[in-house]
């Protein structure tokens, strides 16, 4: 019961539908949001969150502290990479040689050690829900964007990050906004969920049902004025293009890419996900999140990095290079990060531990500089000491990006204002 | 240490130089009074600007003034002072900034030299005088005209007058803000001028430091309309709602037919499809009375308890705990075995209410106790959400904002916040692991029960003593303890009720919103002075808050929107009609069946949803049937339905239908994609009505869907093997999911198309279409 209001959706339909029928392009409408015309070279169309969930190893991966002692320093040695100075761990060697295209942050920091309430707060640039009850950066890319080409403007591969109930939601923005959830793009036979039937229709039974849905369906010549009626058809509409209109189906047609890159990107989830976020990026997706779990190392770190690592290694290293070799990194921003990084010390179980002071991100397009290092951590990986950069100003950077102003004011249903980012500042050290 | 001394100091030296300044300049320029106004009307204080939680660009101030001790501090002292010069009033950095002399982030706030600025300056220049506790204080303000009839387009300036303590009458125009309630409707600009946009009627908020009164602005249609439209009326619903109309000058709609009634008097009351059969019978019936005989059955159907289960565990909130749930889905499903056996049982909404208010002991026995479980959680009960939750769930009013500031569009304070929390300070949860037992609601304080729970453990020890004989000077010692323990748990018992106000540290008691009290006796359950309150036959934000649910419920839009959001400035859109039916449910006993017999037999309630050329912008005076999407689990079991194929939950046995799920923790992608409510607040906007993309595409091309409809055990199968005749199946595929036999042109294009291919196939294709289409989708 009690779930009608129309107003409200009159507003939300208006923003959908005036879009198109202003004949704007989503790059367009963001450019016109852009403040004071302020001409700037770091402009994203698309950002890509590649996510590391439960936290990755800094130790052990991007800020390696092979002086340490081994208690700290771990397994691990380290290799030099394409960047003067610049050395990662023995596993990244891929990386290694990617170095010079992306910009290392070691000074990602913050105080929460909660994996929600630290989700979250990476997630959305606003801390304080466990829930996710701030809107994730991609739904707020997708509410301020409006639907502008065939395929939602969020999508999560395969799907939003989870630990005891899911992240990356749309809060309070509404359903519309939340992530389109696309499935693991490595399984055989892959489909996305009620968009690739399992039973493809013949066009004739396509057509047939097309009529067959103006002959029975008139309620909409005479109702008037329904705001519910108004959405459900134009998006009825929408989903119809989605699945006949080919475009959609190209999109997720992972199998149609050159096998020999499948296999550069490695025929793993994380790998397929990367290369399908790529798809996505290039048909206007505007926030795609691939979704990597399990970097949770509590124990046995050993095993798990060993496996894990290098599927990292091979999937983000050819997503950046693929992105680059198409050009696609001048307007995509593609982001690597994780809710915080891990204890300094192995712990009892061989294992590494929750640790939000430190902890390293990737950024790479869009008008980052390539080949950099900014910020750092002290000699044993604890603190930070130079330069921390905070869950908000990573977001703030993210939708500064976008095109979209951090501190514009929201509404939540109960109509109380809030600010996108009450926190945060751009990072300009990444552009200049 | 030396340098805030010295300030002090510079401080005092000029305090005395302002005294030199006439007195009367300084007797009439008040903080509270004309200082705090200024900045409240030119958005200073606002939650975009300097109100906000964390200020802005340094310079933090309470939102709207509802601090201003705090913020003659910030603006006096702060910043070293600089925000204020004065020797040199005009110059001060408060009045320069205000007026984007110096660059403001915020840009010209004040017109330089100004009335506004002028009030600035005349408090500097008077030594900016800090609250006073001997000054008039504001008791309201007045609105004229309170309400108004204007034509389309047509213009009205508005007047506030503000009362003060000392009989004082103040226009207050200039420095009060106004806001449409629909500014489709009605233009307000800042200086109170009104224009009419459209036709209807709308309300214009205006507001004055902590007061809040509205002006109400008519504007009917221009067009006459046959009187006749309105003259035919079944119950006093039609009499209020046609008034309405007809004042407004909007058409009604004809009655829906029979086939629509029956469909949507089912959706709604038990949230079921009618059959195939059903719709026959009822079709066929020639009883003048059917409808109304239709309407009883329906409040007979079991899924009737079914349905009204759902919607209070909504209300109440009955889900697992977000994080470390004591109850577990077992929980969960007592609290809903109890919600479904009062709304068999008929309980009226005021004992229900009181049973889940009181509720204590063991949530084993007693399971209304989740309601606390759920909105306390892990807290202590006046740091928790319960409150808010009882305030929005029993008053339907929010009182979150007040939490942390005066609420900004009604009379609560940070302080009547506090007071209203205090009736919860006595609940504590004696929280347990599921295989510990139940969790239980004891009725003290923390402290109350350490203190119980040490007499008890002494007690034991006594005894056990005693059965061993033990050491004389032991048990002497154990006796002494507990006569200790027990006066000291007496006088804990009979500790005053309070909790503190965070921003003053003042120690309040209870209190209801409307800041009537009742002194509670030491030791008793200030939750019972809650509930004598709150049921009181005169409190009409408790029935209210029912009614509008009810209302809202079969008829889409609340006579006050949004539905959990009463207050005085947010009236109901048709007041006659809103006293009438709170009265019909007081005395009614707070029926819930009464309210709906009453709605559902309305002939506002029976019209059509085709809307007419004169009233299809009508969306909040029931001209026609508002068409809404169906709810998630409703959509669902009329799929079910439809395809005779039922929805395996985990958990529980196959054929439990989607409306008898009691934890919204259940999997299921449909539920979660059509909205519905995680019950994580008590707020209505839980349930989502929205339309989505992801929603259709579920809709045309799920897997799951297609597996019903094609089912060989499924419905479609069995009549298209049963039936030769092309009519009776296409008949039965219509009355199976829209409720109504397909009209001729329709029923000619199916026959055609079955020309063009597989009957089976192009049969499967109209099931589809059907199911598709919001003749379907949708309660209309």
């Amino acid at each position: 019961m009690f779930d009608l209001h129309l107003n409200e959706n009159r507003r939300s339909f208006l923003r959908v539908g005036g879009l198109s029928a202003m004949g704007l392009s989503l790059p367009t409408l963001l450019r016109s949001q852009a403040r004071g015309g302020e001409q700037r070279n770091h402009r994203a169309k698309s950002v890509i969150l590649v996510y590391l969930g439960g936290g990755l190893s800094h130790h052990d991966s991007f800020d390696p502290k092979p002086d340490a002692s081994e208690e700290i320093r771990g397994k691990y040695h380290t290799i030099s990479s394409n960047v003067t100075g610049l050395a990662v761990g023995e596993l990244l060697p891929m990386m290694a040689q990617t170095m010079d295209k992306v910009c290392l942050v070691r000074s990602g920091s913050h105080n929460n050690d909660h994996h929600e309430t630290a989700t979250n707060w990476v997630m959305s640039g606003r801390f304080g829900s466990a829930f996710g009850d701030w809107p994730a950066m991609g739904a707020v890319a997708a509410h301020e964007s409006g639907f502008p080409g065939t395929l939602p403007p969020y999508a999560a591969i395969p799907r939003n990050p989870s630990f005891t109930w899911e992240l990356g939601k749309s809060a309070f923005l509404g359903g519309r906004y939340e992530s389109f959830k696309v499935g693991d793009p490595n399984q055989d036979g892959y489909r996305v969920r009620d968009v690739s039937q399992a039973e493809p229709l013949t066009e004739l039974r396509a057509q047939r049902r097309q009529s067959l849905l103006k002959t029975v369906d008139g309620l909409a010549e005479r109702v008037e004025g329904n705001d519910q009626i108004k959405a459900f058809d134009q998006f009825q509409q929408r989903a119809t293009e989605m699945v006949l209109s080919g475009e959609a189906r190209d999109a997720f047609a992972i199998d149609k890419e050159d096998e020999k890159l499948r296999n550069r990107y490695g025929r793993t989830t994380f790998g397929q996900s990367c290369l399908l976020a790529r798809r996505l990026v290039e048909r206007g997706v505007t926030f795609v999140t691939v979704n990597s779990g399990g970097w949770d190392h509590h124990a046995k770190i050993w095993d798990g990095l060993d496996r894990m690592l290098p599927d990292f290694d091979r999937g983000f290293s050819a997503l950046i290079e693929d992105m680059h070799g198409r050009g696609l990194l001048h307007d995509t921003l593609v982001l690597a990060m994780g809710e915080f990084g891990r204890t300094p010390k192995i712990n009892k179980d061989v294992g590494r531990d929750h640790w939000a002071p430190a902890a390293s991100l990737l950024f790479a397009g869009a008008g980052v500089v390539p080949g950099r290092v900014i910020g750092a951590t002290d000699k044993d990986g604890g603190q930070v000491t130079e330069n921390p950069i905070h869950p908000a100003d990573v977001a703030y950077t993210v939708l500064d990006s976008l095109g979209i102003d951090p501190r514009k004011q929201l509404h939540t249903p109960d109509g109380r204002p809030v600010e996108i980012l009450d926190d945060g500042r751009l990072l300009e050290e990444l552009y200049a | 240490m030396t340098s805030s001394l010295s300030r002090i100091t510079v401080l005092m030296c000029l305090a005395c130089i302002c005294m030199a300044i006439p007195a009367d300049a300084a007797e009439q320029t008040s903080f509270i009074n004309d200082v705090v106004p200024v900045l409240t009307r030119f958005g200073c204080n606002s939650g975009g600007c300097h109100g906000k939680l964390s200020g802005q660009n340094g310079f933090r101030l309470s939102l709207r003034g509802y601090a201003p001790e705090l913020d003659h501090a910030t603006i006096t002292r702060e910043a070293l002072g600089r925000r204020i010069n004065a020797a040199s009033p005009d110059e001060s950095l408060l009045v320069r900034k205000a007026a984007n002399l110096i660059p403001h982030g915020g840009g010209q706030r004040l017109e330089p030299g100004g009335k506004a600025a002028q009030i600035l300056t005349d408090w500097i220049a008077a030594g900016t005088p800090g609250p006073r506790t001997d000054e008039a204080t504001l008791l309201r303000i007045e609105v004229s005209p309170s309400s108004s009839t204007l034509a389309n387009g047509d213009l009205n300036q508005l007047a506030v007058t503000a009362i003060y303590s000392d009989g004082q009458r103040r226009d207050v125009t200039w420095l009060t803000q106004f806001a449409s309630s629909d500014s489709g409707i009605l233009d307000v600009a800042p200086s109170g001028l009104v224009k009419a946009l459209r036709n209807g009627e709308s309300v214009v908020r205006a507001s004055f430091r902590d007061q809040v009164e509205i002006a109400t602005v008519t504007t009917p249609y221009a067009e006459p309309v046959d009187p006749r439209l309105y003259a035919e009326r079944n119950n006093v619903i039609d009499e209020h709602v046609f008034n309405k109309l007809a004042a407004l000058r909007i058409e009604p709609s004809p009655l829906c037919d029979d086939a629509t009634f029956i469909r949507r008097a089912s959706l709604d009351a038990i949230g079921t499809l009618p059959t195939a059969a059903e719709v026959r019978d009822f079709l066929s019936d020639a009883d003048p009375h059917k409808r109304t005989r239709l309407i009883e059955r329906l409040f007979e159907r079991p899924e009737f308890v079914d349905f009204w289960a759902l919607q209070l565990g909504d209300i109440l909130q009955n889900r697992k705990e977000r994080d470390h749930d004591v109850r577990g889905a077992k929980g969960v499903r007592a609290m809903h075995q109890w919600l479904r056996s009062q709304v068999a049982a008929g309980t009226s909404w005021r004992d229900m209410a009181t049973s889940v208010l009181l509720a204590k002991g063991s949530c084993d026995q007693e399971p209304a106790v989740g309601f606390y479980i759920v909105t306390v959680g892990e807290k202590d009960a006046d740091q928790s959400e319960v409150a808010d939750s009882v305030a929005q769930a029993f008053l339907g009013t929010r009182i979150g904002c007040a939490r942390c500031h005066n609420h900004p569009l009604e009379k609560y304070t940070q302080d009547d916040y506090y007071h209203f929390v205090s009736f919860f300070s006595r609940v504590t949860l004696d929280r347990k692991k599921p295989e510990e037992g139940g969790t239980e609601l004891i009725v003290g304080t923390r402290h109350l029960l350490n203190l119980q729970r040490e007499l008890q453990n002494k007690r034991a020890e006594l005894q056990t003593l005693q059965q061993q004989n033990g050491d004389a000077q032991k048990v002497d010692e154990a006796e002494k303890r507990i006569a200790d323990l027990a006066r000291q748990v007496d006088e804990a018992r009979k500790s005053p009720v309070e909790v503190s106000q965070p921003r003053t540290g003042q120690r309040l008691a209870p209190q209801p919103l409307d800041r009537s009290r009742d002194a509670i006796p030491p030791g008793d359950d200030p939750r019972q002075t809650l509930v004598n309150w709150l049921t009181d036959p005169r409190n009409e934000q408790f029935s209210g808050a029912m009614v509008n649910r009810l209302w809202k419920h079969f008829l889409s839009v609340g006579l006050v929107e949004p539905v959990d959001d009463l207050r005085a400035t947010n009236p109901p859109s048709n007041r006659p009609l809103w006293k009438t039916l709170n009265g019909e449910f007081v005395s009614s006993g707070y029926d819930v069946r009464h309210v709906m017999r009453l709605i559902m037999n309305s002939r506002t309630y029976q019209l059509a949803a085709d809307s007419r050329e004169s009233n299809y912008r009508d969306t909040q005076f029931y001209s026609h049937f508002y068409a809404r999407r169906l709810s998630a689990e409703v959509l669902l079991d009329a799929i079910c339905q439809s395809t005779g194929v039922p929805e395996q939950f985990t958990g529980y046995p196959l054929g439990v239908r989607a409306i008898q799920v009691p934890d919204p923790g259940v999997d299921s992608y449909f539920l979660a994609l059509f909205g519905r409510s995680e019950r994580t607040t008590a707020c209505a906007c839980e349930r989502k009505a929205d339309v989505t993309l992801p929603q259709l595409l579920h809709l045309q091309n799920s897997d799951e869907l297609y597996r019903k409809m094609k089912s060989p055990e499924g419905e479609l199968a069995k009549i298209c093997a049963a039936q030769s005749d092309d009519n009776a199946v296409i008949d039965w595929l219509f009355l199976s999911t829209i409720g109504r036999i397909p009209r001729d042109e329709q029923r000619a294009s199916v026959i055609e198309l079955l020309k063009t291919g597989d009957r089976q196939e192009v049969l499967l294709d109209v099931f589809w279409a059907l199911l598709n289409s919001k003749e379907f989708t949708f309660n209309r």
